[in-house]
């Protein structure tokens, strides 16, 4: 069968639906872990592209987070958070952990100089699927401080230290903005569908 | 740069995007322990994180997927959390005991049951002495010449660590960082044999964390111990998941 990706189908059932495939990952049912991949091997190759930009790299990187997945299904916890807040921090945390440790901190500060114009990369990229289409338009309603913190930590691999450098602004208000932008976001998303 | 203390709860968002550094996240991770609503903060804002993915997202090559599944089906998955992960077995005659005396004795346990055991020689004279038979019963326990101490890792966060004797057919039980249960709720205790489910009793309420030193008695060999989430007046029988099993030694 073709896969849908998770952005054509309502958000919850997206994420429920990974719920049910994890519990049969977590059994060693290999057909559901295809299933994963199927609908998740996009966003998070996606995601981890973004974040370390050699695609030879974000392939490894993809890798080895289904495969974490695949070995520790049996971890995911459904009164933690969901499914796919489950996913994506695996392969955000993944993503990140490549940057920081291949990367020496001079090499970083050149890759500050592309990543600070991706939103706007990352705008113009925009599918027309209704997901993306969401989180745009929850990324437009924050302030500029916000979408820039947050899209440089999240897209660029940055510490909130190094974000407040890149911006040339205090440490703490970087902090604040994050977590602010971070409940907008939230609420804007939780709201708008 | 200028290194200052900083209030943890303003770090939830920077924890939500991977943004803090090690310091930072080791710091923040022991606040959420002991704090519940930043537990749901932080949850809630990982969740709304995770969705900037979309607009990323970018079809791999199409090798990825073979390979990927090739790989799985080779690779060995890890089993459900619940399972012991350390277990350090010592023998108490042959590092040389010869007075049993408790403060001697916990210090070979450690920091753990040192903790835990100092917060209960802190209580109040009154308590103390309601409590000294108990202590000498702990003692005896933890200063049996087969005692095996172990720690296992909760499911959830938190540890239990446990000091058995299998001549006594009894163990101590001390718990830390279990995460706090609303005052209608309690941790439960049970042993769990092939052919019986026994209530061990609830665990005492958390000093800073950490609970006072629990006897476990009456063990049967094939038991195992596990602590449920139960009402506060205590089941039965277990009622949810186990939050930590420990399967005791047999010999």
């Amino acid at each position: 069968m073709t896969a849908e990706l998770p952005g054509e189908r309502p958000r919850a059932a997206a994420s429920s639906e990974l719920a049910g495939l994890l519990a049969k990952v977590a059994r060693g049912d290999e057909a559901a872990f295809a299933g994963v991949y199927d609908h998740f091997a996009t966003v998070v190759y996606g995601l981890v592209r973004r974040v370390v930009r050699d695609p030879a790299q974000s392939e490894e990187v993809t890798q080895e987070v289904l495969l974490e997945v695949w070995r520790t299904a049996s971890r995911f916890d459904p009164s933690e958070g969901s499914a796919r807040s489950w996913l994506m921090t695996l392969a955000h945390r993944r993503a990140v952990d490549r940057v920081r440790s291949a990367q020496a901190s001079a090499q970083r500060e050149a890759r500050a100089a592309v990543a600070a114009p991706d939103y706007d990369v990352v705008a113009e990229e925009v599918e027309t699927r209704l997901d993306a289409q969401r989180v745009r338009r929850c990324l437009d309603a924050l302030t500029e401080l916000q979408r820039e913190s947050v899209t440089l930590a999240y897209y660029g691999g940055y510490t909130y230290r190094e974000v407040a450098a890149l911006l040339g602004v205090a440490v703490g208000t970087v902090k604040t903005r994050m977590r602010d932008g971070l409940i907008r976001l939230r609420d804007c998303l939780g709201t708008d569908s | 740069m200028r290194l200052r203390r900083t209030d943890p709860h303003t770090l939830a968002g920077a924890y939500a995007l991977d943004a803090l550094g090690e310091a930072d996240r080791e710091n923040f991770e022991r606040h959420l322990l002991r704090c519940e609503a930043c537990r749901a903060e932080a949850a809630s804002l990982r969740d709304a994180a995770g969705w900037l993915a979309e607009p990323a997202t970018a079809a791999p090559p199409s090798r990825l997927r073979g390979q990927v599944l090739a790989e799985a089906a080779r690779t060995r998955q890890q089993p459900p959390p619940v399972r012991v992960t350390e277990r350090v077995r010592r023998s108490w005659h042959g590092i040389g005991w010869r007075a049993p005396r408790l403060a001697v004795a916990i210090a070979g346990v450690g920091m753990l049951l040192a903790l835990a055991l100092g917060t209960l020689l802190i209580s109040t004279q009154h308590q103390l002495r309601v409590q000294e038979a108990h202590t000498g019963e702990i003692a005896a326990i933890m200063n049996a010449p087969d005692a095996d101490i172990m720690t296992v890792h909760a499911r959830t966060h938190g540890s239990a660590t446990v000091v058995m004797s299998h001549a006594a057919r009894a163990l101590v039980l001390t718990t830390a960082r279990l995460p706090a249960l609303p005052s209608t709720k309690c941790y439960q205790v049970w042993l769990m044999g092939t052919h019986r489910i026994k209530s061990a009793g609830r665990l005492p309420p958390p000093k800073q964390g950490m609970t006072a030193p629990m006897i476990v008695a009456g063990l049967a060999a094939g038991d195992r111990m596990g602590v449920t989430v139960e009402p506060a007046a205590g089941s039965t029988s277990p009622s949810s998941t186990p939050v930590l099993m420990l399967a005791l030694p047999a010999d």
